[in-house]
Order: structure tokens, then sequence, then C-alpha cells
């Protein structure tokens, strides 16, 4: 049974507070280029033209892909609100945003907006914006509109978790004519130009704005998306409906027209053997779980003649956050370093989840632009390990664990459930003397728990496709919450804010992965995050369906996507 | 009569009070807070708000009044029948409730119905076959029952009759058909513990002096049973009945999450879990009213089945 909401991974960006920085971005060369790639045309009649996709079949048109997820706990379907991940990848489908993300490459491209300039100081953004959009409706999409809605994700505070951390410092926007509006903040943001790619700032028509926060949480919104929502049943089932004259997806996507699919029909079951039955049953085209498929129903979903799709969630990695604060074993920087020699990443990725899963290098996924390959620290060494808490001062004791002036070596994690990966590392650390103690704790319980600095070890992962997503949990000069303060002595901190600087500070790639890869060697050597496993999401596809495609965020893009019968 | 009515209804009320109030204090009692719950779910820290986004947003929910401000609007709303706004689902707490308990009433009726086509049948069962090995058979087989986890009761329940067989749907609440499955899997325990109660009712009635006459009378064995035993066997079982039925919602649990039903069990799970106090406020209301109702008719029967306990109060 799932116990509760998971507290992380449910969003794309996390919460760093007022004084959050971007990157700096590319005023001139960037901003050409892609003003460049919007200038080719977009008018494809999908079915007249049908894209091959797949292995060169045909694009049918028609039918209703069924999804099942495995929860909705957050029960709410305005993209502008919602964190839920799942609810997230339906918004997508739903609702456009003025760019898009490259899932390849991570680069923001046009999408709603044609173009944009950014002022030199990073605090202003002028789109200018597509005039062929229109809201499912009947309202045209216009500067106007884009000002109604951003003042609306502003207006609807902390409603709005992400919105709160996407537009974080917003001044106002401009409507400078019909089809070019300027958003200007109080100081540097260049964080806002990947904001404007997701689905918490997808633009939703001027009238949804005059509803009120819980009516449009209830599925009281209008978008100008793929498809149109039929029936939200807040986690229970959502229905959504192709919308016949759709014709302004981005670059990203082949079928420049309307959905193939007539229909999404979205349910959610959270048994994971009874998810898997019905797609094996041909219920569901989609299962859809948060947390990877186990081997054994991949055999039996591939056994069948489904198939398996993968994606590596970029961001931060599952890392483990140390509380290094004075009185806990992790103050010793020779016990930190000791705790990342004793971890096995290799088998905890090949015994927790399969042969062959990717093992972790970096705490930045391996498809995050900037990320280092720091495997060559991230090493299993026991040997190493024992030998570094002799040399602090740990010794063996006649039951194994190790102790220093008569206190054992433990170490309480915090957890929300008893894991197989959360027993697998207490018993990799238990080899080299260190007594790992699962603490299992409602959410309630561990917001104390980390207030209070009582916890020793807690995980942590976050999905965004550039590098700086890693300052949002370590940068302390943006976060004042424990987690992330109690990782780091003044010293440390000083260092790691510096790179993150230097990061921000440079517009030029190759200087900003120098910086980020200074960075991800210099967290793992310090013990400020130690890297457990890569995340991909897995899901469950039905052999009918054609064209799956995921958005850089790991969500749903059905624009190519057909079902044959 | 009325007067006894009269005063169990007042207790009934002071009951919903009570139990309305004890999870007031309770989950105000929790760590934490339903904000930085609901933030954490999305991964913010309350910490990382500015002051003028958490006074909305605590406004919005009540939360910036005194706790007993909160407690006397709450319970004021109510008695209006408003429960206010979720915290952790951003809809109406009524809303919730609208969408979800006529599922789980459903599944509850179906469940209460085979529990006691199951207690009953087996115990029926158990007291009229004669054949020695076939009642030591039925009358250990509740047992059974009671030990089996419903949740792979569940599991294999699915297994079977929707996978392989495919007769009844594995999930959601399309349908009478879809409540079959979870109805029966809820059923199981209770049922059984029915079953073991009245069995050994059964077997202590059969042995008493009015039923010897009854047989010296030239009564058939079934009119024995069916008229004179299963009366007397039955009382103990319906004190039993009146918990068996309030304990639907905690079943409901378990159910509903095996086969993705969206209704009140689950949903009162995750409300506790996220401490969402409007919630969990209304269900336990809801169940309250329901544990009240049936132990009151159950309270009714009584005198009807058995003319010996009277309802009068006893003249001094």
């Amino acid at each position: 049974m799932n116990s509760r909401p998971p507290r992380f991974a449910d969003i794309s960006l996390p919460g760093t507070g007022p004084s959050r920085r971007g990157f700096l971005l590319g005023t001139g060369g960037i901003a050409a280029a892609l003003a460049l790639a919007a200038c080719s045309g977009h008018t494809t009649s999908a079915v007249a033209d049908p894209v091959a996709t797949g292995a060169g079949a045909v694009p049918q048109q028609g039918g209703t892909l069924n999804i099942a997820y495995w929860a909705d706990l957050e029960g709410a379907f305005d993209p502008n609100q919602v964190y839920w991940i799942e609810t997230r990848s339906l918004n997508r489908n739903f609702a456009d945003s003025l760019t898009d993300q490259d899932p390849e490459t991570g680069e923001i491209v046009p999408w709603l907006a044609e173009s944009w300039t950014v002022s030199p100081d990073v605090s202003e953004f002028t789109f200018t914006l597509r005039q062929d959009v229109t809201f499912s409706d009947g309202s045209k999409f216009n500067a106007a509109a884009v000002k109604t809605a951003y003042d609306g994700i502003v207006a609807l505070g902390a409603n709005s978790e992400l919105g709160v951390v996407y537009l974080d410092g917003y001044k106002a926007s401009t409507v400078i004519d019909e089809y070019t509006v300027k958003v200007s903040f109080n100081g540097p943001n260049a964080q806002f130009l990947q904001a404007s790619s997701t689905t918490t700032l997808a633009i939703l028509s001027p009238d949804t704005y005059l509803k009120t926060p819980q009516e449009r949480a209830a599925g009281q919104v209008v978008g100008s998306g793929l498809f149109t929502l039929d029936h939200f049943q807040a986690g229970q089932s959502v229905k959504l409906s192709r919308r016949k004259d759709y014709a302004w997806p981005s670059k990203l996507v082949k079928n420049q027209g309307a959905a193939y699919l007539d229909a999404i029909n979205v349910t959610y079951i959270a048994e994971d053997s009874v998810r898997v039955g019905n797609l094996l049953a041909g219920d569901i085209d989609i299962a859809w779980p948060r947390l990877p498929i186990s081997q054994a129903d991949q055999q039996r979903i591939t056994a069948a003649g489904d198939s398996i799709i993968t994606k590596s969630l970029p961001g931060i990695s599952d890392i483990l956050l140390p509380n290094i604060t004075a009185g806990h074993p992790f103050s010793d920087p020779l016990v930190r370093q000791a705790f990342n020699k004793a971890i096995d990443r290799a088998s905890y990725a090949s015994t927790v989840f399969w042969t062959g899963y990717p093992v972790v290098t970096s705490p930045l996924e391996s498809s995050t632009p900037g990320y280092q390959d720091e495997s060559a620290l991230l090493g299993y060494d026991p040997t190493g390990a024992a030998s570094l808490l002799d040399q602090a001062g740990w010794t063996k004791g006649s039951d194994g664990y190790r102790y220093k002036a008569g206190q054992q070596l433990s170490l309480i994690y915090l957890i929300a459930s008893n894991t197989d990966g959360a027993q697998l590392l207490q018993d990799q650390v238990k080899s080299v003397g260190i007594n790992l103690n699962l603490k299992i704790v409602t959410a309630a319980q561990e917001l104390t728990l980390e207030k209070s600095g009582a916890y020793d070890l807690l995980d942590s992962y976050l999905t965004r496709g550039d590098a700086s997503v890693l300052g949002s949990l370590l940068d302390l000069s943006v976060v004042k919450s424990a987690p992330g303060k109690n990782t780091q002595d003044a010293a440390t901190a000083q260092q790691v804010s510096a790179y993150f600087a230097q990061g921000l500070a440079t517009v030029d790639t190759t200087a900003r992965n120098a910086a980020y890869a200074d960075l991800q060697k210099y967290v793992i050597e310090q013990g400020v995050a130690f890297p457990v496993y890569e995340r991909l999401q897995v899901s469950g596809l039905s052999s009918k369906l054609s064209g799956f495609a995921w958005t850089s965020e790991g969500f749903l893009r059905a624009n190519d996507l057909w079902k044959s019968t | 009569m009325k007067r006894y009515l009269l005063t169990r209804v007042g207790q009934a009320l002071v009951v919903l009070w009570a139990a309305y109030t004890a999870t007031f204090l309770i989950l105000n009692l929790l760590p934490s807070n339903p904000v930085a719950l609901r933030l954490s779910g999305a991964n913010v820290q309350i910490q990382d708000l500015t002051p003028a986004q958490l006074a909305q947003i605590e406004a919005q929910y009540g939360l910036n009044k005194p706790v007993i401000e909160q407690y006397f609007s709450m319970l004021w709303n109510a008695l209006h029948l408003n429960f206010g706004q979720s915290t952790s689902l951003s809809l109406p707490v009524s809303t919730v409730l609208a969408q979800r308990l006529p599922t789980t009433a459903t599944l509850a009726a179906f469940a209460v119905v085979f529990m006691l086509i199951l207690g009953f049948g087996v115990a029926y069962l158990a007291a009229w076959v004669q054949w020695r090995p076939a009642k030591i058979v039925l009358s250990r087989v509740p047992a059974i029952g009671v030990s089996v986890p419903s949740f792979w009761v569940g599991l294999l329940l699915i297994q079977v009759f929707s996978f392989d067989l495919g007769w009844f749907p594995s999930t959601g609440s399309n349908g009478l058909s879809s409540y079959v499955l979870p109805a029966v899997s809820m059923a199981l325990p209770a049922g059984a513990v029915l079953a073991q109660v009245l069995t050994s009712s059964f077997e202590k009635v059969l042995r008493e002096p009015y039923i010897a006459t009854a047989k010296a009378k030239g009564l058939s064995r079934a009119t024995i049973q069916f008229r004179h035993a299963l009366r007397n066997a039955a009382l103990p079982t319906l004190t039993l009945l009146g918990l068996l039925i309030a304990t639907a919602v905690t079943g409901a649990v378990i159910a509903e999450t095996v086969f993705s039903i969206s209704g009140v069990g689950r949903l009162a799970q995750q409300a506790v879990l996220s401490q969402d106090v409007p919630v969990v406020q209304a269900i336990v209301l809801v169940a309250a009213v329901l544990f009240v109702t049936v132990n009151l008719i159950v309270d009714l029967l009584y005198p009807l089945l058995d003319p010996r306990i009277a309802y009068i109060p006893k003249v001094v």
C-alpha cells in the first residue's frame, strides 16, 4: 500500500527562496538562433500528410489512449497549481507554454512565443508571440492573455507551489503590442526562460483567471493545447478529448496538426501487479508508475509483446544528504569519506533494480546538461573505508560495529517506508562497521526531525534539465531550510556557493560545464552529498501504440502518438 | 419507548461531539502543520516562502486564527454541514465526500450483505450437518477466514476472477459488478468472525433444555433450528454485527487500495498522513454517525428478538 505522497520528485524545479538565481543567459546569440529556428513554417495537416513514426508505419487516426497512473494525491488539474508529476503529464497535452525544452539537448525552443530577447541584466524577457493561436473557448492568445496568465499565477501565491519559485521576483508583464509582451523581474532571473517552458507557466485562457483558485483546481480551466478537458474527478478519472483545430505545437514534435488520438482516459491503480495485469489484459495502453517497474513485471510485459520505455530524468540523482553539524558522526570528514567508499553502487543498481540498470556516476543524472562522470570518486572500497574509520578513531567492537569512547557508530537514516534499497544500503555499510539505523517516519515526523536536526541522513532528488539544479539543494547562499544547511560547514559552503556563482556568471557552455564539473567533484570529495542511484522513468507500453515521446521532464507528449486497431 | 429513544439519541449526539473534538485535538497535537506538509509534497520548504505568501495560504485555510477559534468555527460550520476546504487536496471537503461517499457506501453495503451470507451460512450449515467430519471442517473454516490478510485475498481474487476468468473488473467502481470482488475481500474476515461466534452460540443453544422439549414435541430438526435455536443463537452476533458494520470503513482502506477504488477509506488514510484536518474531521463524523446509528438499531432490535430484554426503565 502506498503510505503517503513521496516528498520529492514531484517537481522539476525546487524551492530555493526569493533570492534564487538561474544561469545567466546569452542575450544575443541564443535568442538570434532561436528566432531563426522559429522562422520556418508550421502548417502541416496531420492526416493529409502522415508522418512516419516507429518502424515507418502510417499513423492511424482515432482511438482512445487509456493510461493508468498510480495515484493522484493532490487532486487538482489547473496546470498553474499542479505539482503532482502524473497530472502535469496530462497538463502538457492540455495547455501550451511560451517555450519548449528539447529533451535531447535541454535547449529552450520556441512554442507559443516565436522568439524572444533578454535584457543585458537578465531581468527583462521580451517575447514575440505566435498570431494563429486560440484557446479552446474561442478566445485569442495574445500579449494580454500572457499578462493575465502570469499575473494570475503570481496571485495564486503558495497555491502554486512551483509558481512561487518559477516567478520569484516577478515585477510585471507589460503588453508592448498585441503580440509582444515583456516580462520583468526585480533582478536577474535567468532561470525564468526554462521555467517558461513548464506546464506550471502554461498560458490559460483569460476567462480562466476569473474563476477562484478552487474552481480552477477542480478543472474549470481552458487551455490552448492538443486536447481539451472533458471530465476531471480528482484521484479517480480524467478524460481529455482531441482538439480538432490544433495547429501550434513546438518544433520538437513531428505532427504539426491535431492529435491522432480521439481521447485520453486516465485511471489510477495503486497496486503494481494489478496495473501491469491491466496492461497485459489490454484494458490500458500505458502502465505509468512513479517508481521503476520491477524486473519480474518487465519480463511479463515484454513476454506479452508489449514494451518497456525508459527515460533518464535529468536533474539531481537520488542522493543522500548528511547532517554534518556538531555532535553527529558525519561532522568528521573521514567518516563521510568512509561512508562514501562503503556504498557499492554497482550492486545497488543491479540488486534493487536489474542487471544493466545504469550505475550512478555523479550527484547529477547523466542526462543533465553539464553532467560530469565522477565514477572514479564513487568506487566501492570497503578496505579503504575501514582504514579511514580506524584513522578517525572508530574501532571495531565484538558485535562488528565500530565504537569510539563507548559510543557506537550509528547513523539515523530517515525513510518513508522500509524499501529494498534502504535495507541493502544498511547491509553494505554494516560490513565496514557502520550501523545504519533505518527510521521510518511520516512526512510530518520527517519535517519535525529535519528542523531539530535529529537525523544523520536523508535522501532527495529533483528533476530539471540544467546543472544549476544542484544549487536548489546545496547552494547555501539561497537555501535556507535544514536539509541543505546541515550538509556543509561554513568553509565548504563558501566554496560550493563560489562554484555555483561561477556557473551562473557565464553563458559559455564550456566554462559553465567546467565550473559545474569542479562542483560535482567537490561535492563528492567533501561528502556534501552521496549519490546512490540514477533515476529512470519506466513505463509499460502496449504494442498497439506508436510514436510515443517524452518531454524533457519525462512527461507524456501525445502529439505523435497513435494507436493501431 | 419515546423517552428511551430520546435518551439514546441524546447519547448519540454526545458521542458524535466527543469523536469530533477528540479528532481535532489529536490532529492538532501532531508535529508539523498541514501547510508545511502540503508544500513538502511539492518539495517546497515553508521557510522558503515570503511572509506574505505564508500569511495568504494560512488565511485561506483559516490557520491564522488561534486553535480554539479554529475549533469553534469548524464546529459551527460542521453543524451547518460545511466542512471547509481540504488542505491536501485542492477541493472543498463536501465535494470530495460527495464524490467518494456513494462509492464506499455501495461497497460497504455489498460487504455487509456478503458478510451476513457468509457468516450465517457457514454457521447455520455447521449446526445443521450431522456428518461429523463435515461439521468439524465447517466450524474450523472461519479460523482461516480470520487469519488470511485481506490484501492478499484481494490480489488473489483479481488474479483468478479478473485476469484468468475475466468475470469481474479488477479496478474502479463502474457498475455493480466491480463491487463484487472488493466486497468479498472485505466480507471475508468479518464474515468469518461472525461465523465463529454464531457457531459456538448454536452449539450452546442446541444443548438447552427447551430444545429437548421441542424435540420431544416432535418438531422437525429444520423447524427447531430455524424457529427456536436461531433466534437465541443470533443474540450475541447482533452486538457483534454493530461493531463489524462499523469496521467496514477500516476494511475499505485496504479493499479500495487493492482494487483502485477512489473511496472514503483511502481518503481517510491519506488525509491523516497529510494532517488534512477538515477532511479527517468530516470522515470521522460520517463514521461516527454510521456507528451510532447501527448500534441504536441493534439496541432497538434486541427486544424484538428477545422479549426478556426490555427497554422500559426498571420499576423502583
